[in-house]
């Protein structure tokens, strides 16, 4: 390629995702959350022991609370500090971002949540919580209100409250709902967050309603994406063709249904679809993520399925610099970076070939066709997972739960 | 997060008051001194005729959006006011705008 790889006509960003914690108290195996952070491995005990088994609840509340004693004192080591948080919504709103997504782990966990919002409201950004709840009691739902909070994303598991639980491996449903109708009464605009998989997909139309009892503006029904815990979890989590062909069927009324009072977002299981998602419309085009300890990412999962490339950190450079010129950001910028078959393709401006990650993740290399297309020389990958899945009645594969990360300081 | 392109669908009376939806902020982006639509992971950016129509939603009934353009612009409200209920109709449907 030519030397010219300058950045004359770099995009600007429009949003800013923060997670300004992997704390979280629920333990959901479809998160999308490293299952490592940095160098912080997880303590090995929990991810390589099979998976929690019939008595998955009890067993996980006995590992979590030693998880928890043993993360205690170190809770918020590396985390990057409120001050920290502020000169990085004041430099994403600069760089030309209009929105942020507070999220996580759970964003409610730390204390300054309120006053980061206020940070980015006065950064006139359109501010966004996306939230289990847990943690989030009258006063500080009026607090968030008041900071100019726009709108909070909570999430639910499921419509029945005991495979909620189940899933979230903690007992979060009820709470959850109460939840709600705090975010109701104060009249902050609410949207239902479902990721679906194998196990809670056949309850797609009780979810839907459950979000209309619930007096939301929007659900959003979201096919598992496979990073992470879910990456690990697959096995588990995918639905059978069966399944996820009733469900776009479901979706798809549901949103005729609705239209103009409930806006449905459907998120399609990608690995059932024969082109890949225009997954974040082009690399270093329109996101950034922040993380905990402040590392710069084009994607929220890059950091653990592309562990090649070098991320920076806000500690250290600016974030303008960081999104204009940093390797991490420039690697898969625009088209000179794709191989065939997408170099010639004439879809190569409509799905950016695909997810970086998923590429990463599925063909061990970043830079290949996202294994998902038709014309991927790996699709054969994939079709051996769908084979699989559709090659088993069990739909009580036993998963993994996540477990809250130990964070290294920065270093 | 969605970049949406407005689109047409269908009619609304003369005594509708169209007003931005609950959770949806009207602003002026500062990177290209256009006018947006920010609401929950989503961003529309307005062209002009949009970006008109939406600065009079603040209580005015169509009819009165509607004369107040073609007064502006100086142009025949009877050719407007199709426009501006094709607008209306698409933003109503994604949810960007209420009723009433």
């Amino acid at each position: 390629m030519p030397a010219t790889k300058t950045h004359v006509n770099v995009p600007r960003p429009y949003a800013l995702l923060a997670e300004v914690t992997y704390r979280c108290p629920l333990h959901c195996p479809y998160c999308s959350n490293p299952v490592a952070v940095g160098s912080a491995v997880l303590s090995g005990e929990h991810v390589a022991q099979p998976s929690p088994a019939p008595n998955a609840l009890s067993r996980l509340r006995i590992a979590t609370a030693r998880q928890g004693r043993a993360a205690h004192a170190t809770a918020n080591d590396g985390e990057l500090t409120t001050d920290e948080w502020k000169r990085v919504i004041r430099e994403a709103a600069a760089l030309g971002v209009l929105q942020i997504g507070f999220s996580g782990g759970e964003p409610l966990a730390r204390r300054d949540l309120t006053e980061l919002v206020r940070a980015a409201r006065d950064a006139n950004l359109y501010t966004n919580l996306i939230t289990s709840g847990i943690g989030l009691d009258d006063d500080r739902v009026c607090d968030l209100r008041d900071a100019g909070l726009d709108s909070v994303q909570l999430s639910f598991q499921s419509d029945q409250p005991d495979l909620s639980d189940e899933i979230a491996g903690a007992h979060a449903h009820r709470r959850k709902l109460d939840v709600a109708s705090k975010i109701r009464a104060a009249e902050i605009p609410l949207s239902l967050n479902f990721v679906i998989h194998r196990r809670n997909i056949d309850r797609l139309p009780q979810m839907i309603e459950l979000a209309e009892t619930l007096g939301a503006e929007r659900v959003e029904l979201a096919n598992v994406q496979f990073y992470g815990w879910a990456f690990l979890n697959r096995a588990a989590l995918l639905p059978t063709y069966e399944q996820v062909a009733r469900a776009r069927e479901i979706a798809t009324a549901a949103k005729a249904r609705l239209a103009g009072s409930m806006e449905i977002f459907y998120v399609l299981p990608d690995y059932y679809e024969s082109r890949p998602k225009p997954c974040l419309n082009g690399w270093g085009q329109r996101y950034l993520t922040v993380n905990p300890i402040g590392d710069v990412l084009p994607c929220p999962t890059a950091s653990s399925a592309i562990p090649d490339l070098r991320f920076e950190n806000v500690r250290a450079r600016g974030l303008d610099w960081i999104w204009r010129e940093s390797e991490s950001f420039t690697r898969f910028r625009g088209t000179e970076w794709m191989p065939e078959p997408c170099r010639s393709c004439p879809q190569r401006e409509i799905d950016f070939g695909g997810c970086r990650c998923q590429a990463a993740l599925l063909t061990g290399n970043a830079a290949n066709t996202d294994p998902v297309c038709e014309f991927s020389p790996n699709r054969a990958s994939v079709d051996a997972v769908l084979r699989d899945v559709s090659s088993s009645s069990d739909h009580a594969r036993k998963w993994t739960y996540r477990v809250n990360p130990k964070l290294l300081a920065y270093l | 997060m969605r970049f949406i392109m407005l689109m047409a669908a269908n009619p609304i009376s003369d005594a509708t008051q169209p007003r931005i939806a609950k959770g949806v902020r009207l602003q002026v982006d500062s990177a290209t001194g256009k006018t947006v639509l920010l609401f929950p992971e989503g961003i529309v950016e307005l062209n002009e005729t949009a970006q008109e129509i939406l600065s009079r939603c603040d209580g005015r009934t169509l009819s009165e959006i509607v004369s107040d353009l073609a007064e502006e612009y100086d142009a025949d409200p009877a050719t407007l006011v199709a426009d501006v209920r094709e607008t209306l109709a698409d933003l109503q449907q994604r949810k960007l705008i209420e009723l009433t």
